[in-house]
């Protein structure tokens, strides 16, 4: 079992991969540049980072038939290279928010219901979910907090599962691992 | 969580291997990362390891003294004056990331003539993850990563604890017998005081930022904060014995946080806050008034520079 962590120049890649250490995988932190048939993997976690501008190859890697986790902006590359839609916030969602499950059968934060204190960091935040998505759970700060379509395998959260604050971080990560089980 | 025994023996034997029959030597802070990295190398090379403290005048109170006497051990241990010539070399400078230029450019000045005297091959450093991912991604500029081999021609430099987060760090040195300075030492930033006075930095300010940091550790050990820090700001008005005063502002932070990437403002309570505000503006005359700060990392950073 290996998890690859694609490194978009966030300030908690690092805690990523920690996270996945702590839950018993292999992991490896790659650029984002690397070409897609040197990953092999059994799941991706698209990290967070500053600007949509350097996300290198993201948009190939949701082409590699494995689950992948798109962690804040790693999320909204997922929005923005299906046919979703990213844009500003009326709010920044900075630290302390508390987030509302809305979909309890959800493969990835379904078992966080009904709801969860996270750790956030983003301006920007997805507007609309992609085909096939399902609209997973959201806050008074943000509309779409975590996104999921099951069928293929894809999830994001808008939050950091991977950061210390966020009250049950470490479950996204065994959640997501399932499914990279499965 | 990494496993600090097995830890340990592999630092130590990979500083030997690399390091060989050759002098090496370390820069000590006094704070937690450079102290493990120092027994660490002290451990694996013995005499050969030089290290060097510099009291750039910007350390926290007590702390050089401390330093002195936990590892009186090392025979070696060199304690540099060079509190004039930092504060000479930041006059009028206000930027902060110039600050710390200059700060990481006077250490390397202590250093090169120290470690040129010493003989020293090789470079020991206490960097850790976050300094070295804050600045690559140019939050802020670390004086312990940039700068320093660029001058000194060092043949290699090891950086024992690089991929260790703070609280594993602590593990290390608890494992190492350091408890005093785990359990004494909050992290403590490598500029000093000087990112704890915004803007120019002078003598009258960084012993206001000295005394109250005291202030603000000694009152709220009972939190067990992961770092409570106090910082001069500005300047404000306020009244003192019928006498206006424009005064120091000073603000108090406290957080916790398990390492140091993420951080929550602590809620304390108010008898606290009075106790400390009271003990601040009473024992520094030139002190208008305090603020707690309460806002969480992101989207402050946990200093104030």
């Amino acid at each position: 079992m290996r998890v690859v962590v694609i490194d978009n120049h966030g300030q908690f890649t690092h805690l990523e991969g920690r996270a996945l250490r702590d839950a018993g995988v292999d992991q490896e932190i790659v650029d984002n540049d690397t070409p897609p048939e040197e990953i092999d993997a059994d799941g991706l976690v698209l990290s967070g980072g500053p600007d949509m501008d350097r996300i290198g190859r993201c948009a190939e890697y949701l082409e590699l038939d494995v689950p992948v986790l798109g962690i804040c902006l790693g999320m909204q590359v997922m929005a923005d290279q299906l046919d979703g839609r990213v844009g500003s916030g009326e709010y920044g969602g900075y630290a302390d928010v508390t987030v509302e499950i809305l979909d309890e059968a959800d493969p990835l934060v379904g078992s966080l219901a009904p709801e969860t204190r996270v750790w956030a960091s983003h301006a920007d935040e997805v507007k609309e979910v992609p085909d096939g998505f399902t609209h997973t759970a959201t806050s008074d700060v943000c509309g779409i907090e975590a996104m999921s379509d099951a069928d293929r395998d894809l999830y994001g959260v808008q939050w950091h599962p991977e950061v210390a604050h966020t009250e049950r971080g470490q479950e996204v990560f065994e959640n997501f691992i399932a499914r990279c089980r499965s | 969580m990494v496993d600090a025994e097995s830890f340990v023996e592999e630092a130590v034997a990979e500083i030997r291997e690399e390091v060989g029959d050759a002098h090496a030597v370390i820069g000590l802070s006094g704070g937690v990362d450079s102290s493990v990295a120092a027994e660490l190398a002290y451990r694996a090379l013995g005499e050969n390891l030089t290290a060097v403290y510099v009291d750039t005048g910007l350390m926290r109170k007590g702390e050089t003294e401390e330093v002195r006497e936990t590892f009186s051990h090392m025979s070696s241990l060199r304690i540099v004056e060079a509190e004039d010539r930092f504060f000479d070399a930041l006059e009028g400078v206000v930027d902060p990331e110039e600050k710390r230029e200059i700060i990481g450019r006077e250490f390397i000045r202590e250093f090169e003539r120290e470690a040129k005297e010493a003989d020293a091959d090789y470079l020991v450093q206490g960097t850790i993850y976050p300094d070295r991912i804050e600045s690559e991604g140019g939050i802020k500029s670390h004086h312990n990563v940039g700068g320093l081999p660029d001058v000194v021609d060092f043949e290699g430099i090891v950086e024992p604890v690089r991929d260790l987060y703070k609280d594993e760090v602590r593990e290390v040195a608890r494992e190492l017998g350091l408890e005093s300075v785990v359990a004494e030492r909050m992290p403590f930033p490598g500029p000093g005081l000087a990112v704890r006075v915004v803007g120019e930095v002078t003598k009258e300010k960084v012993a206001v930022a000295r005394d109250a940091c005291h202030v603000v550790e000694e009152e709220l050990e009972e939190y067990d904060p992961w770092q409570a820090l106090a910082a001069v700001v500005g300047k404000g008005t306020g009244v003192k014995g019928d006498n206006r005063v424009h005064g120091w502002i000073v603000a108090v932070r406290s957080v916790e946080s398990r390492d140091g990437m993420t951080a929550r403002a602590q809620e304390l309570d108010w008898e606290t806050l009075q106790r400390i505000q009271s003990r601040i503006t009473g024992a520094n005359e030139n002190v208008a008034r305090v603020v707690y700060d309460v806002t969480h990392k992101p989207p402050a950073t946990i200093e104030y520079e």
